[in-house]
């Protein structure tokens, strides 16, 4: 292997791919819109239901309650309590009348008011209705003669749920990856096109230096932004050898995709044909960690699962080599057969 | 007009067309777009809590928390199935009721139910999922609400969330970056490559050959603008009006696509004119995000009749009398636009780059 020939072939690719303004576009402006979209997303979560309360008279079941999940915070007055919602503080107002003790001891119905801002949802507005319903019977004493017996499932995360924003973070950096695939795959195709690939294959470099070239540019380009897009975003602040091997991994997946995709096209427009369903497919189990639950299980099946999947329990659960690891096995078992059935296929399309 | 003629050159366009980057473009943005908003916006993110119920005999419980708008139910027939919906997210919690479970309550006898809660689930689901439960057990039991309870909504104005404003930039987006688009880049294209040279020594006529590019731009701009609406919940209860608004829209945009088609050069022009003049297109969403604007304004520009019958009849409720004015508006603005492309087409022939 003549590693000059493959450091100029480097190079020449590399000034190649930004020639083309479009992937030149695709990448930078790319790039800046990640990070602005990961910014712009909630950086928390708020996981309590926040109910301002207006009580003239101390109900304990009301002033008291310690409930996860449930804040409510005394209003000195129901004017008060209105100007709170109106200004969003709480999601609900509940203003208590000053006869409730009175009317509750007598077994007389006391009239409770909720105030709502007019975007709150209807089923939020029965939700609130709903607690103050049950505080009332709480209040009042009566018992319910059912035990329940709980069970957590998974890492309880009460108190330091996952912000939508570190969810979208493999989703991000999976499309960063696909980008660059679809560059290099127009890379090749446009060698192949130009028959510049046979003109190369005169001179003394080998046809492995020419895949390990294209390997290196390909791998290069993807794993490097995604490596400084999780940087930016904090991705790496918890284990980051195995995000950085998950990555490079992740470079190797998506440029056997590109040569696969190189074979079949024959010009940037059949490159972005091909590319779609591609991209699409590698997409899918991102799903699976934006919306929890939505996808069955036969998304283990895509490739890129093992990289979406590793890269979230990192990421966002801090979990370690004993975890990962046959995430990690599967995802190279996938690179090399992808990269191996790229490179034939492309070798064909050569000679 | 040749009507077979006009079919032939729409399959030709559908044909090749299809596989350009423009036509691509201008199915994936409007769509990706619309996602990103939902996700920032938060249509996405605010689900309401899932529940997972198992039972052994069939419950009146179930079929209470079934009813409710509150709570998405979901039943599984074992134990397996209900743990692993609650493992991978499907369900916030999964309730395992015993049997005789209604029979249980209503004795007063006590019982077990069994909850299996997901991790991640946020702490207000889980209180929600259990304050709704036994709200509808006291129910079953017959227990009275000691209370009543009287919801006020405060404020005059209906605030309109965000995402919902974000509506008619991405259908408008949706409607033109079809509409105008493509026709004017399969113009330009043509008139680069001198094709359009080559047709009109045939039988088939200039007006052909425009009739069907510009029915290329109405079919995406109609198919991407109805594919947004569908997608956010947005079509309203008068469907057929708003195709009618949709098509009259994609005719508007078809036009100007057209004009410009006709008088630019290359794509680079084409493209400084869309990003440097496009505020005029759009300029009717942004005064509709920013109700401090005085709203007036926004009568100014042509695409504002078409924003305004789509809100008024996919976010408002709205029928044939509210829009009625800004429809008829809009085909007379379609009349002047295709005025205008004979006007300018009959200026700049023969059409060369």
């Amino acid at each position: 292997m003549n590693w000059r020939i493959i450091g100029i072939l480097i190079a020449k690719d590399f000034s190649l791919f930004f020639r083309n303004k479009l992937f030149l576009v695709l990448t930078v402006i790319g790039f800046i819109f990640y990070v602005v979209i990961y910014f712009v997303l909630p950086s928390s979560v708020n996981e309590n239901l926040e109910i301002g309360l207006y009580a003239p008279v101390a109900l304990p079941a009301f002033t008291e309650i310690e409930e996860d999940g449930l804040e409510i915070a005394m209003v000195e007055s129901e004017e008060a309590l209105k100007e709170a919602v109106i200004e969003g503080t709480y999601v609900a107002g509940v203003a208590l009348p000053a006869d409730i003790a009175d009317k509750l001891i007598k077994n007389e119905k006391p009239n409770i008011r909720l105030y709502f801002t007019p975007d709150v949802p209807q089923e939020m507005k029965e939700t609130v209705a709903v607690i103050i319903r049950e505080l009332a019977y709480m209040q009042t004493g009566q018992a319910l003669n059912i035990e329940t017996s709980e069970e957590i499932l998974g890492p309880d995360m009460t108190g330091t749920p996952i912000p939508p924003r570190d969810r979208l973070r493999p989703l991000l950096a999976i499309i960063i990856l696909m980008v660059e695939m679809m560059g290099l795959a127009n890379l090749v195709s446009e060698e192949v096109e130009r028959d510049t690939i046979h003109a190369l294959l005169v001179t003394p470099m080998s046809i492995r230096d020419l895949f390990v070239a294209k390997g290196i540019t390909g791998t290069g380009l993807a794993f490097g932004q995604a490596l400084l897009f999780m940087a930016v975003v904090g991705g790496m602040s918890g284990q980051p050898l195995i995000i950085l091997i998950s990555l490079l991994l992740g470079g190797v997946l998506v440029t056997g995709a590109a040569f696969l995709i190189s074979s079949v096209s024959k010009d940037f427009m059949s490159v972005l044909a091909w590319s779609i369903p591609a991209f699409i497919l590698l997409i899918v189990p991102s799903f699976s960690v934006m919306f929890p639950g939505a996808i069955t299980d036969w998304i283990k099946i895509i490739p890129s699962y093992y990289l979406v999947d590793t890269v979230h329990r990192v990421a966002n659960f801090g979990s370690g080599w004993g975890d990962i690891w046959l995430n990690l096995l599967i995802l190279l078992g996938y690179c090399l057969v992808i990269t191996w059935a790229g490179i034939t296929v492309l070798r064909r399309k050569f000679q | 007009m040749s009507l077979k003629r006009v079919g032939i050159l729409l399959g030709k366009e559908f044909l090749y067309g299809s596989k350009g980057y423009i036509f691509i473009f201008a199915i994936v943005a409007p769509l990706v777009l619309s996602f990103v908003i939902s996700l920032i916006f938060g249509t996405l993110f605010t689900e309401k809590p899932k529940l997972g119920v198992l039972e052994d005999d069939r419950s009146e419980l179930v079929a209470m928390i079934q009813g409710l708008d509150t709570i998405t139910t979901e039943e599984y027939s074992n134990i397996a199935d209900i743990k692993h919906a609650v493992e991978t997210g499907a369900a916030d919690v999964g309730i395992v009721l015993p049997a005789d479970f209604d029979s249980a309550i209503i004795k007063g006898e006590e019982t077990e139910i069994t909850a299996y809660i997901w991790g991640e689930s946020l702490a207000k689901n889980r209180t929600i999922i259990a304050v709704t439960i036994t709200n509808l057990v006291r129910e079953i039991t017959g227990q009275e609400s000691p209370v009543n309870i009287e919801s006020i909504t405060l404020g005059e104005e209906i605030s309109i969330p965000w995402n919902d404003r974000l509506l008619p930039v991405i259908v408008l987006i949706a409607v033109f970056l079809g509409g105008l688009m493509l026709p004017a880049t399969s113009l330009i294209n043509e008139k680069a490559k001198r094709t359009l040279d080559a047709l009109v020594v045939t039988p088939t006529s200039m007006g052909e050959v425009f009739t069907a590019k510009g029915l290329v731009g109405i079919i995406l701009s109609l198919f991407m603008g109805i594919l947004i609406l569908v997608i956010n919940q947005a079509f309203g209860s008068e469907p057929l009006l708003l195709i009618l608004v949709l098509v009259l829209g994609g005719i508007m945009a078809v036009e100007f696509g057209l004009i410009l088609g006709i008088l630019m050069k290359d794509f680079a022009a084409l493209f400084t004119v869309w990003k440097s003049a496009g505020i005029i297109l759009f300029a009717p969403v942004f005064i509709y995000l920013f109700p401090e604007i005085p709203q007036w304004i926004g009568n100014i520009f042509p695409t504002y009749y078409i924003v305004q019958p789509i809100v008024e009849l996919s976010q408002r409720g709205g029928s044939w009398p509210e829009i009625s004015i800004e429809v008829f508006v809009l085909i007379g603005l379609d009349l002047i636009l295709l005025g205008l492309v004979m006007f300018t087409l009959e200026k700049r022939q023969p059409l060369t780059a």
